[in-house]
């Protein structure tokens, strides 16, 4: 078991920090505009299928750079004409809206590049084992990512620090109802820092999408995970967003790799061939793990709206 | 939700209040009735049925949203537990247990209110984005138990059962498609009548307090997250009744019955439909079934058009069709409806050639598949498709350009026209 | 250390204002305090109001005020001190328990029920004192005291005209009296209303007034209030809040002589006490 715990460890930081490239996004623009972007998952999605199609003509490197910019970009109009638009009608309709666009954006994607899996592929270049971790190949890979995701990271925390825009953001996220006392074209930030959000999950899509796999059900199977995230974090909190995202990522891999009845595992006689409580013997962690973010964020949601290390209520 | 019995009348004001109330109903029962006979193909009266179970399945999503303010993208759950309860009491009746077919959907009631125990005591404690967000994630963990019994929902195939191995109550059998159908709409009937008395209780009065202000009622002695739990139990309650007789017509109840797309389904219903009023749902009930079940044997794509058309409603009729017709009744009254004939028809081009460039290229997209797939691309409006040549698709952007150009231009005016017909109104 | 004990505060008894002898006191705050984080807003406020009494609790921006009315409403919860209703503590209860104990209050920022019609406002608002649950079988228009309550309460706030307009939809002082209207509607014993002339004209003002005067006859008001006009007007008493401590309890005419008040709240704008 300790040798494999290494492997586990580090695929759930890379799988935890890849999450992070979401939630910071979704936290941000949840905290500064109260809009909970039910469609955020689906700009991940759009990253990796725009990102394939780029490099398929001119390559990886290009797609890792313009992808994620187109994503921003398409971001940027969706706050601007669809967002603002709704927004008059209030926050339900705000919601409703996302959860509208996550619908289209889900049946445009099958429609253009098909149902199926694309072959969107790691770059040749990266496309070995650089050492090995409890028996474990690692590819170059997954090195790769962690050291985008860690640069982002650190891009990020550097924007928000030092940058006028970063100012606002944070000034936003402590007293939203402030916001428009700075004096600033509130309007033109919230553009931004959705577009900005969306270019961050576009991004997450291009280095995650070739090392999991580019096909249509991915916004759905990674969004609730995210919201998990954000919800467990606090809505609205940067770091709970990174602490919840490592923890969650670590979480969903060890248990991935835990092919293991439940009953067996707890040392408990089998239960039957049918029946309620032979059912609970024979599942699986691995079957029952994709459940664990959602019942987090139902109970937190229900019992401790401010997440674990948020300090605002949701 | 309008009130319909006003105080401080006569007695025979009173009962002519009472009539005019009476008369949607009537009209309604005997719209129910007749409808079978006009629509006596098989099809049709599986369109019926559906219809039937789709606005008992609306109203009670609507009790949540338009009434109480509360988003639940999980309705679903309620509808499936109380159609895995109906289709195991249904099995029990095969196994000779005395439960007629007739009163299957109790036990959906049962199934649904117990889902909306567990999901509400959870839920009901928190409002708007929150509330949202507790229900996304119950609906997730439902599918995902679901899965997890099989012994209890029957996996991935689900759970099956004949509907005419109960025991007949009054001779009535439910072999035949025309009997089911009168069943379903007898339980509709009677459910719509109770959701809308229900909207002129305390407790119906108070959820729409609650979806207004939830503090404030707080302040005037009421716990807003009981008003919340209650209406979520009762919601529950019908959607279950709902869940029930899907069993009875389907005969089989499976994991998608409490999937996310179901839960789509019912809010993209309602919202078109009309939150705002209580007969809204219903229409978009109707509308969106039909819409469903013919798109869906016309087009792959029906679910994108589906999304779109949800995403239409959202940004330019937050109303949905209720609030179109109620923005435009006083006007008709007034008999200033023919003012708006030709700025409205004026629409009318621009909306073709916009539909007809979507619908293009939507189609072209799955033409586009289908030859990836090794398929033949097949006719397109009567041309054959090609859709790897960039000029059909520059066909469709043409058409929604300019489609969009002409509302653009023209849609100003029809606003103008109607706002002045209803300054007119007002002032008359 | 108590605020009461470092600070001189004027304690002039109202002459048939204060309770009769042993008879409690409508409202009874002692060394409330309430912190957000490391500010400490609410700083041991202690005060008494009597049965019958109109209190208004006056002092600059910030000093806490609404901060101390969702104390006692219940919408926060205090971090020290103690409550008492008509001598039964409600410390730290649900808004809705103690609303149920005969205290209601209104908005600074209008609350409505902004899509349900004013009458409907008015009703919802007298259910409860009215021993209405959360009842989903028996219509609501079939209960006659309720209905004459709130056509009772239509009456007095002189909204009858506009009983069926959507509360939203309402002119800004139209919807004010609603907001005392609903305030008031459960016949409360004890109102609390939060800046109910804020925004109005000077003639919108008097009609705010005169209803304030005619639809707590016979209550207990505590009432927050920036227009002094207004608070020497309506107030039998009026209390100073300062930087989260009660700095002068008493009479109209011996606070607008204090001393203390006039250095405090006023600085150098004293003369628009006189």
């Amino acid at each position: 078991m300790s040798l494999t715990l290494a492997p586990i460890l580090f695929n759930g930081l890379v799988f935890g920090l890849l999450l992070f490239m979401l939630s910071s996004g979704l936290t941000l623009i949840f905290g500064m505009m109260g809009v909970l972007n039910l469609s955020h998952a689906s700009f991940y999605m759009l990253g990796a299928y725009l990102a394939y199609t780029i490099s398929v003509g001119l390559g990886f490197w290009v797609g890792l750079v313009v992808a994620p910019v187109l994503v921003g970009l398409i971001g940027a109009v969706v706050q601007r004409y669809g967002l603002r638009a709704v927004h008059r009608y209030g926050h339900m309709a705000e919601l409703l809206f996302t959860f509208a666009l996550a619908l289209v954006i889900g049946e445009v994607v099958p429609l253009i590049w098909g149902r199926n899996p694309v072959r969107y592929q790691v770059p040749h270049v990266l496309d070995f084992p650089l050492f090995q971790l409890g028996g474990t190949d690692i590819p170059a890979y997954r090195v790769f990512m962690m050291a985008v995701s860690l640069g982002m990271f650190v891009a990020l925390f550097t924007a928000l620090a030092r940058t006028r825009l970063g100012l606002v953001v944070r000034a936003a996220l402590t007293h939203p109802d402030m916001v428009s006392m700075l004096g600033h074209d509130v309007p033109r930030v919230f553009t931004s820092v959705f577009g900005a959000g969306c270019a961050l999950a576009g991004l997450a899509g291009v280095i995650g999408g070739n090392a999991f796999t580019t096909q249509p059900g991915m916004a759905a199977s990674l969004g609730g995970i995210v919201f998990a995230v954000v919800v467990m974090g606090g809505l609205g909190s940067i770091w709970g967003a990174f602490v919840a995202s490592v923890l969650i990522g670590l979480l969903q891999t060890a248990s991935i790799s835990l092919d293991l009845p439940f009953g067996r595992l707890l040392g408990l006689p089998p239960a039957g061939s049918d029946g309620l409580l032979a059912d609970l013997w024979s599942l699986t962690v691995a079957r029952a793990a994709p459940a664990v973010p959602y019942l987090l964020l139902v109970l937190v949601l229900a019992f401790r709206p401010r997440g674990l290390f948020g300090s605002r209520n949701a | 939700m309008s009130m319909t019995v006003q105080h401080g009348m006569l007695p025979l004001e009173r009962r002519q209040a009472a009539l005019r109330a009476a008369l949607p109903w009537v009209l309604v029962a005997l719209a129910a009735f007749v409808a079978p006979f006009l629509l006596s193909s098989g099809f049709g009266l599986s369109l019926l049925c559906r219809m039937g179970i789709a606005i008992v399945f609306a109203l009670s999503f609507n009790m949540l949203l338009g009434q109480g303010g509360m988003l639940d993208f999980g309705h679903a759950v309620l509808l499936g537990f109380g159609g895995f309860a109906a289709m195991h009491a249904m099995r029990a009746a095969g196994a000779g247990l005395w439960i007629p077919a007739p009163l299957l959907p109790l036990f959906g009631a049962a199934g649904g209110l117990l889902a909306a125990l567990l999901g509400g005591w959870v839920a009901a404690r928190r409002h708007e984005t929150a509330f949202a967000m507790i229900t996304l994630g119950l609906a997730e963990l439902a599918s995902a138990a679901v899965l997890m019994f099989p012994s209890l929902f029957g996996g991935e195939e689900g759970i099956t059962g004949d509907r005419s191995d109960g025991p007949a109550l009054f001779g009535l059998g439910f072999g035949r498609q025309w009997n089911v159908y009168f069943l379903i709409a007898t339980w509709a009937f009677g459910c719509s009548f109770l959701m809308w008395r229900y909207t002129a209780t305390p407790l119906g009065r108070l959820a729409n307090a609650v979806r207004d202000d939830d503090q404030r009622v707080s302040f005037l002695g009421y716990d807003p997250a009981r008003v919340r739990f209650l209406v979520f139990l009762l919601s529950g309650l019908f959607a279950g009744i709902a869940g029930g007789l899907q069993a009875l017509n389907d005969e089989i109840v499976t994991s998608t019955n409490v999937s996310s797309e179901a839960s789509g389904a019912v809010l993209l219903m309602t919202f078109i439909g009309g939150v705002g009023t209580f007969w809204g749902p219903v229409l978009g009930a109707i509308l969106v079934t039909f819409l469903q079940i013919a798109l869906s044997t016309m087009t792959d794509a029906w679910q994108l058009y589906d999304g779109l058309l949800f995403l239409a409603a959202v940004v330019w009729a937050p109303g949905g069709l209720s609030g179109i017709i109620l923005a435009h009744t006083p006007l008709l009254r007034a008999g200033r409806g023919a003012a708006l004939v030709g700025p409205y028809a004026a629409q009318l081009p621009g909306l073709a050639l916009a539909l007809a460039g979507v619908v293009w290229l939507a189609e072209l997209g799955f033409r586009l598949q289908a030859v990836r797939n090794g398929a033949p691309a097949g006719l397109l409006l009567g041309m054959t498709a090609r859709p790897h040549e960039i000029w059909q698709w520059a066909i469709g952007v043409a058409l929604l350009l300019a489609g969009a150009t002409l509302l653009h231009r023209f849609w100003p005016r029809a606003k103008m026209a109607w706002q002045a017909q209803m300054a007119a109104t007002i002032a008359a | 250390m108590s605020a009461a004990a470092t600070i001189p505060v004027l304690e002039v008894s109202g002459a048939g204002l204060s309770s009769p002898d042993g008879a409690v006191a409508a409202l009874a705050i002692r060394d409330l305090r309430k912190s957000f984080g490391p500010t400490a807003i609410i700083k041991g406020v202690t005060l008494e109001v009597a049965v019958g009494e109109r209190h208004a609790v006056i002092g600059p921006n910030g000093a806490g005020k609404s901060t101390f009315f969702h104390l006692v409403s219940g919408r926060l919860r205090p971090d020290a001190g103690q409550i008492l209703l008509n001598g039964a503590d409600v410390t730290g209860l649900a808004p809705h328990v103690i609303s149920r104990r005969g205290l209601s209050r209104s908005f600074q920022v209008t609350a409505l029920f902004g899509r349900m019609s004013v009458f409907e406002n008015l009703r919802v608002a007298a259910m409860q004192a009215l021993g209405v649950g959360y009842d989903f079988i028996r219509p609501i228009a079939s209960r006659a005291k309720l209905n004459a309550r709130a056509e009772e309460m239509l009456e007095l706030t002189g909204l009858a005209a506009r009983r069926h307009v959507a509360a939203g939809a309402l002119a800004y002082a139209d919807q004010r009296a609603l907001e005392i209207g609903v305030a008031v509607a459960g016949n409360a014993s004890i109102v609390l209303l939060d800046e109910p002339t804020a925004g109005m004209s000077h003639a919108e003002t008097d009609r705010a007034v005169s209803l304030i005067r005619r639809v707590t006859a016979g209550r207990t008001l505590v009432m927050i209030e920036h227009d002094l006009g207004v608070v020497f007007d309506l107030a039998d008493r009026i209390s100073v809040l300062a930087d989260g401590q009660v700095i002068a309890s008493g009479l109209p005419a011996a606070v607008r002589a204090d001393p203390a008040v006039r250095v405090a709240y006023l600085g150098t704008a004293a003369d628009t006490l006189s």
